[in-house]
């Protein structure tokens, strides 16, 4: 038998008030991975604590050299800002392939990387802009750096008390994501990967690459980064450079595809994304 | 066993009140309330035909908590009729005329993404459009009749591109 309450919050206050008080709390925000969960039988016996009403959670700010966005902030919002399109292509591009125009009105950016899906596509294009969490809970408030806030698949370090309420990154001009799905919408990532490079002439100064989909969590690729880090980026620069992704991946096979496809795919995704982030070919898959 | 909830929203212009289970969802509330214009497909967030306008917006009713529409406006097919909404009118005239319907199953929810891309300003180009109803999955048609019928809506509000 189905038992659930509900808890309505207007504001951050309360619904920081309301997980210090509850011993059942389940926050409920876009409800997209929610609703499926509680259809799924996978929850039960819980307080639904609602977010979407709290204001102070949703919305875009330019801070000068970084972005903050509430944790309720809609993949909608984020493809219709031209503040993200401009100043942080890369989570533009995986808000605007993100399922469908339906699911991205309720679908939110704290709800995408409170799920920790290994497939998470804002995850891995926030990945490689710096992102920091800002947690709170009632009379607390910490930053935690969004390498470090995954634990597992599902599994992050989001304590029963806390939400997430903001994402901060830096702005690049020189990122991109790239996503491989089943089909051109509402498709869940078989891999998608990010890139945000900053040049020196032809050497590379600064490096970030992350992926999703083919390990436990989204993650940085440490092995293919540093092998790029102060060389000329040259096609045989970068075909090397890729191999190192054997350790930086351990992809499985699941339904949308096998450990070994994930495996073959990635160098070129990778590839790809690192030529579209500095706009020298377009990296985009056809 | 979970305590119902009251949910108070304005349905098709009208103010209703339902009294639901807590974790109920949108559609399983409306449909328990005979509002049978609102299809269950997939249950499942992937169809699109449960699909109503929330506030203006698309949202695919069966992953939407009902609770959380409290107090917003919320518009079914049924809410497009003659007479009331006129885009509504037209978008279901087109979808009749354009041959658009086959088993009519993702129908109501075509009509709902096709009515928010018209009033959001949508013009008459294919690609657009494919993208609007992308949310929305058809076993039938090939989705090339839905488009030409919302593609000739656009066109008859003089929104072509030239
Ligand atoms: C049809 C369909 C297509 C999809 N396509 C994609 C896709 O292309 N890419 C993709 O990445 N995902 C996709 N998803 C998954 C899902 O939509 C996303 O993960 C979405 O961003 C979740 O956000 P939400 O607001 O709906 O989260 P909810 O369902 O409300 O919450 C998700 C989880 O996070 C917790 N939570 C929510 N907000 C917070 C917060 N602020 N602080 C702490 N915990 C929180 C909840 O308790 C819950 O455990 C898809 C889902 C569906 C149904
Ligand atoms: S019934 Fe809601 S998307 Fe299929
Ligand atoms: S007409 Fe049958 S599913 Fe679209």
């Amino acid at each position: 038998m189905k038992n659930f309450a509900y808890r309505e919050a207007d504001s951050k206050d309360a619904i920081l008030a309301a997980l210090a008080e509850l011993k059942d709390a389940y926050v409920i925000a876009g409800g997209t991975n929610v609703m499926l969960n509680i259809l799924d039988k996978k929850v039960n016996d819980r307080t639904l604590v609602n977010l979407r009403n709290a204001k102070e959670l949703r919305g875009i700010k330019d801070n000068g050299e970084t972005i903050t966005i509430g944790a309720t902030t809609t993949i909608s919002d984020l493809e219709h800002s031209e503040l993200i399109a401009g100043e942080a292509k890369a989570l533009w591009q995986a808000a605007v392939s993100f399922a469908d125009p339906t699911t991205r009105h309720s679908a939110t950016v704290g709800g995408n990387i409170s799920n920790a899906s290994p497939a998470a596509d804002t995850a891995t294009a926030l990945m490689v802009l710096d992102a920091v969490v800002t947690i709170e809970k009632k009379g607390a408030k910490r930053e935690v750096a969004l390498t470090d806030f995954f634990k597992g698949v599902g599994k992050t370090v989001l304590a029963a008390d806390e939400i997430v309420t903001a994402i901060t990154f830096k702005k690049s001009h020189n990122c991109a994501f790239i996503k491989l799905g089943l089909r051109n919408a509402m498709a869940i990532s078989v891999a998608n990967v990010a890139v945000n490079l900053v040049k020196q002439g032809d050497v590379v100064k600064d490096i970030k690459i992350a992926m999703g989909s083919v390990a436990p969590t989204v993650r940085r690729c440490a092995e293919v980064e540093k092998a790029l880090l102060g060389k000329k980026l040259e096609d045989a620069v970068i075909a090397e450079a890729v191999k190192g992704l054997d350790k930086d991946i351990s992809p499985i096979d699941d339904i949308r595809a096998t450990g070994k496809y994930r495996k073959q795919v990635a160098p070129v995704l990778v590839t790809r994304a690192i030529y579209a982030a500095c706009g020298c070919k377009d990296g985009g898959a056809k | 066993m979970s305590k119902d909830i009251q949910v108070s929203f304005t349905l098709n212009g009208k103010p209703v009140t339902y009294t639901v289970a807590p974790h109920t969802s949108l559609l399983r509330m409306l449909r328990n309330n005979y509002n049978y214009d609102v299809k269950c497909g997939c249950e499942e967030g992937d169809c699109g035909t449960c699909t109503v306008l929330v506030n203006g917006e698309s949202m695919k009713s069966c992953i939407t908590l009902a609770a959380q529409v409290e107090g917003a406006n919320i518009v079914t097919t049924k809410g497009l009729t003659y007479g009331t909404d006129e885009i509504g009118h037209m978008i279901q005239r087109a979808f009749v005329e354009c041959g658009s319907i086959q088993c009519g199953f993702c129908t109501p929810g075509m009509v709902m993404a096709a009515k928010e891309y018209i009033d959001d300003g949508g013009i008459a180009d294919r690609k657009a459009i494919r993208k609007a109803i992308s949310g929305n999955l058809c076993r039938c048609t090939g989705y090339v009749k839905i488009v030409d019928a919302i593609y000739r809506v656009a066109k008859d509000l003089g929104r072509e591109v030239r």
